[in-house]
């Protein structure tokens, strides 16, 4: 199908994400308001977020189960850390900095660390990411003992909370991440290596494409990015809680692959993850307007995972 | 036990497009092996497909001890008495041998325990047909446990458990050892003293004289003769498998420069290559003659980083280097054009722009961007100077025709200015106007004074585009010739010898 110069298949996911916001403007009258939908925007941003890495991770043909967890624990560190720096006397100014670029410097090195793993040794980084995800999981339980660490002077919940000309900022480093990344995968060298060391590792490094370090990045950036989102979660709840993000990873595997990234490596677009995830966040935002169960929400994100994957199958063999 | 036989009678077989087999007549008696001959592309798959029930012929009939059969399926094949072994093997490797063997109809019990297998019988029927083989096998071993060779026998012994009047080994030897080859030579020649046709395709040539009684040779569909082993002399196979073969000389304007641009010397690679040296001038084009197994790409591959010797260097510009990895060769300017280029080439997914330029991205980018002002050029160029049909750059390669392809493998390579071009195989899988297409690029790229390696199974294509030939055998450099002075047949016996 050919129409006005764009093929029809590759914005399917685009129109049924239109037809869906039509049919909630009429039916659900909070919807369509600037607070409503800024709320969406401020509800996906965190996974969304680490969404944009995933899709890197994917197309260079690996996965990253320890985003979740990495998250929590990356909010716990930083509770931890500003907790301990103010304890022996540094001021809120300096602990809080001091300790959330150490948190993104441990999230940088743990994805690393699976790059490496992968690289080096050809552990998949299924099981790599997996061990992480329980690991850290316990180590967040470890450092905070169970209990959410408070130790945040009040102005740190500007980080996750607050807003800027009236944008939730966790919304802002969202979209200013996508522009990031959507440059990176689509103008840049090391876009091209990722997809390159996904669509056939051996061609990759026999044209001379540093294949270890395209995935020790890709996993570091992830890593990052979870990291990052941890940082601003405990800032919006003001705590590192080692119960936080709990399953995350799946949600944001969800969106990717619901933005036609395919799970075999070497095809997807950031801007599909975009849409993934925000067409996840407005179904969510839309049944709690219309006051669907929470548990209907679990289930329809289920069927969507399905339909996308689905629709890119049947795309690909017309 | 009686013996068998089969015959073909005008077998033809028909692609769109092409004809595989023309008018093909063969007869084949039991009790002896016969070795089943030809270049890539002579018509030997497409028979063995045929005996094998995967293919059905256009028209023509096929006759197992005289009796006309129609092969339905792999299956229908096996029931009426032809098996086949194929170079890949299908076994379960956490399986044991007897579970393969008798995989699918293993033995149960009777009565109420009738869901249950009965292992008792199971080790004793695989047993029992193992000793009638000959084949000294452990029947509860895992079959991963087993080397190469024996996993084969495991093979042959699954062929052989449905008693077929007919055994079909398809290159069963090309990823065994020497000593290895040759038990599997002692069980054949076994097996078929039992009377079974055992039909033998193979391209290793050397080993024709120990395990053929006769040897049958297809050329482009059709059989070109068949003869006892004691009839079947180099000179005869060269006639047989290539015909009168009208030799062209490279067109003038192409001479080797002088200066040398790479020097290789002692190239070893455990049980792989013998301290290999020569030396290639700039804009020559140099030809690697030798079978399968004779070392031709493991010497490209090791000349190109891509699987390093264990010792040897290489001398680039006065300068003596060990290649280590492709992105250090091709810093160096020599670069490797594979074999396989769908698997180890390309990247079939992604579009024929991006791969043009996937080793050469830091020509299209400024501080890690890409440049489409930088790129299109590069793109533009390729496509003109080697001839590639594309109708959309941005669709993936996967779409391309093979010889389409091969043009992208070497587009991506020239890209970068090598100074060196090794390439495996070129013209591989491709017609014959790309064929004439590839010489021609070569032979521009002598002009322009890169010097080329090319390896070729096709002898005839190498006294062709050649300024020089190197014969290997048993991974070592063992002869020189030029092509003026050398005959087909002459280049093929010292391939063989």
């Amino acid at each position: 199908m050919k129409h006005l110069g764009i093929r029809i298949g590759t914005v399917v996911l685009e129109i049924i994400l239109f037809v869906l916001c039509v049919i909630l403007a009429a039916t659900a009258p909070r919807f369509l308001t600037a607070e409503n939908l800024l709320n969406v925007l401020r509800n996906v941003s965190m996974q969304g977020l680490i969404a944009l890495g995933m899709t890197m991770v994917i197309i260079a043909g690996e996965i990253d189960l320890s985003v979740g967890s990495a998250v929590a624990f990356a909010g716990c560190l930083t509770a931890f850390l500003t907790g301990h720096l103010m304890g022996a006397g540094l001021p809120g100014e300096i602990a809080v900095p001091l300790a959330i670029v150490a948190s993104l410097a441990v999230g940088f090195a743990l994805g690393s660390l699976s790059g490496f793993m992968r690289a080096r040794y050809s552990v998949p980084t299924f099981i790599t990411t997996l061990a992480l995800m329980t690991g850290l999981s316990g180590a967040a339980e470890l450092i905070t003992n169970g209990f959410p660490l408070t130790p945040f002077p009040s102005w740190y919940n500007f980080i996750g909370g607050g807003y800027v000309v009236g944008v939730p900022l966790p919304a802002l480093v969202f979209l200013a991440g996508f522009v990031v990344f959507h440059l990176l995968m689509n103008n840049t060298s090391f876009g091209r290596s990722v997809y390159a060391v996904g669509g056939n590792a051996e061609a990759a490094r026999l044209s001379g494409i540093d294949v270890a370090q395209v995935k020790i990045l890709v996993l570091g950036v992830t890593g990052l990015l979870a990291a990052l989102s941890g940082v601003m979660q405990s800032s919006e709840i003001m705590s590192g809680a080692a119960t936080t993000a709990k399953g995350w990873e799946l949600d944001v595997i969800a969106a990717v692959i619901i933005g036609g990234t395919s799970m075999t490596g070497g095809s997807g677009k950031v801007w599909g993850t975009m849409v993934g995830v925000i067409f996840l966040g407005v179904i969510i935002n839309g049944m709690t307007l219309l006051n669907i169960s929470e548990y209907w929400q679990h289930v329809v994100r289920g069927v969507l995972i399905l339909a996308a994957v689905l629709i890119n199958r049947t795309q690909k063999q017309s | 036990m009686g013996t068998s036989r089969l015959d073909t009678v005008a077998l033809r077989k028909e692609y769109p497009g092409t004809v595989a087999l023309e008018g093909v007549t063969l007869s084949f008696e039991g009790g002896k092996i016969h070795a089943l001959v030809g270049k890539n592309g002579a018509g030997k798959s497409t028979l063995v497909k045929i005996f094998s029930g995967a293919v059905k012929p256009t028209s023509g009939e096929i006759r197992i001890d005289g009796q006309g059969v129609t092969l339905r399926s792999p299956k229908d094949a096996l029931r009426k008495g032809i098996a086949a072994v194929y170079q890949e093997l299908s076994l379960v490797p956490e399986l044991s041998v007897a579970e393969n063997i008798l995989m699918g109809r293993l033995p149960r019990f009777d009565g109420l325990r009738r869901q249950l297998v009965d292992w008792g019988t199971t080790f004793a029927r695989a047993e029992e047909l193992l000793m009638r083989l000959g084949l000294e096998l452990d029947v509860r071993a895992r079959v991963r446990s087993l080397n190469l060779a024996r996993q084969q026998f495991v093979e042959i012994a699954k062929a052989m458990s449905y008693d077929p009047s007919v055994l079909i080994l398809d290159e069963p030897t090309s990823a065994l050892s020497y000593g290895e080859a040759e038990r599997l030579f002692g069980i054949l020649r076994h097996l078929a003293s039992r009377g079974v046709v055992l039909l033998y395709v193979t391209h290793r040539l050397q080993e024709l004289r120990q395990v053929a009684d006769t040897v049958t040779v297809l050329r482009n569909g059709r059989h070109v003769g068949s003869v006892e082993i004691g009839g079947a002399t180099p000179e005869a196979l060269a006639q047989m498998m290539f015909g009168e073969v009208i030799q062209k000389a490279s067109p003038p304007g192409v001479c080797a420069g002088t200066g040398t641009s790479l020097e290789v010397r002692g190239l070893s690679l455990k049980g792989r290559l013998h301290g290999v040296g020569f030396a290639l001038r700039r804009g020559e084009v140099l030809g690697i003659a030798g079978l399968l197994g004779s070392g031709r790409t493991e010497l490209l591959k090791a000349l190109s980083g891509a699987e390093p010797a264990d010792s040897g260097t290489v001398i680039l510009e006065n300068q003596a280097v060990r290649p280590t990895s492709p992105a250090q060769m091709k810093s160096l300017g020599v670069v490797l054009a594979p074999e396989n280029r769908k698997e180890e080439g390309l990247v079939q997914l992604l579009s024929t722009r991006l791969n043009l330029c996937l080793a050469s991205m830091d020509r299209i980018s400024r501080h890690g961007f890409t440049r489409r002002r930088l790129e299109r050029p590069v793109v533009e160029r390729s496509v003109r100077s080697l001839d590639i049909a594309v109708p959309d750059p941005e669709a993936p390669v996967s779409l391309l025709s093979g010889g389409n392809q091969q043009k992208v493998v070497i587009g991506k390579w020239l890209n970068t200015e090598p100074h060196v071009m090794l390439l495996d195989e070129p013209t591989r899988g491709i017609d014959v106007q790309a064929k004439r297409q590839m010489f021609e690029i070569i032979w521009d790229l002598s002009r322009r004074g890169i010097s080329c390696v090319v390896v070729s199974s096709e002898l005839e294509e190498l006294l062709e585009v050649c300024h020089r030939i190197l014969v290997m055998r048993g991974g070592a450099v063992v002869g020189e010739v030029l092509p003026q002075s050398t005959t087909l047949e002459q280049l093929f016996e010292m391939c063989l010898a």
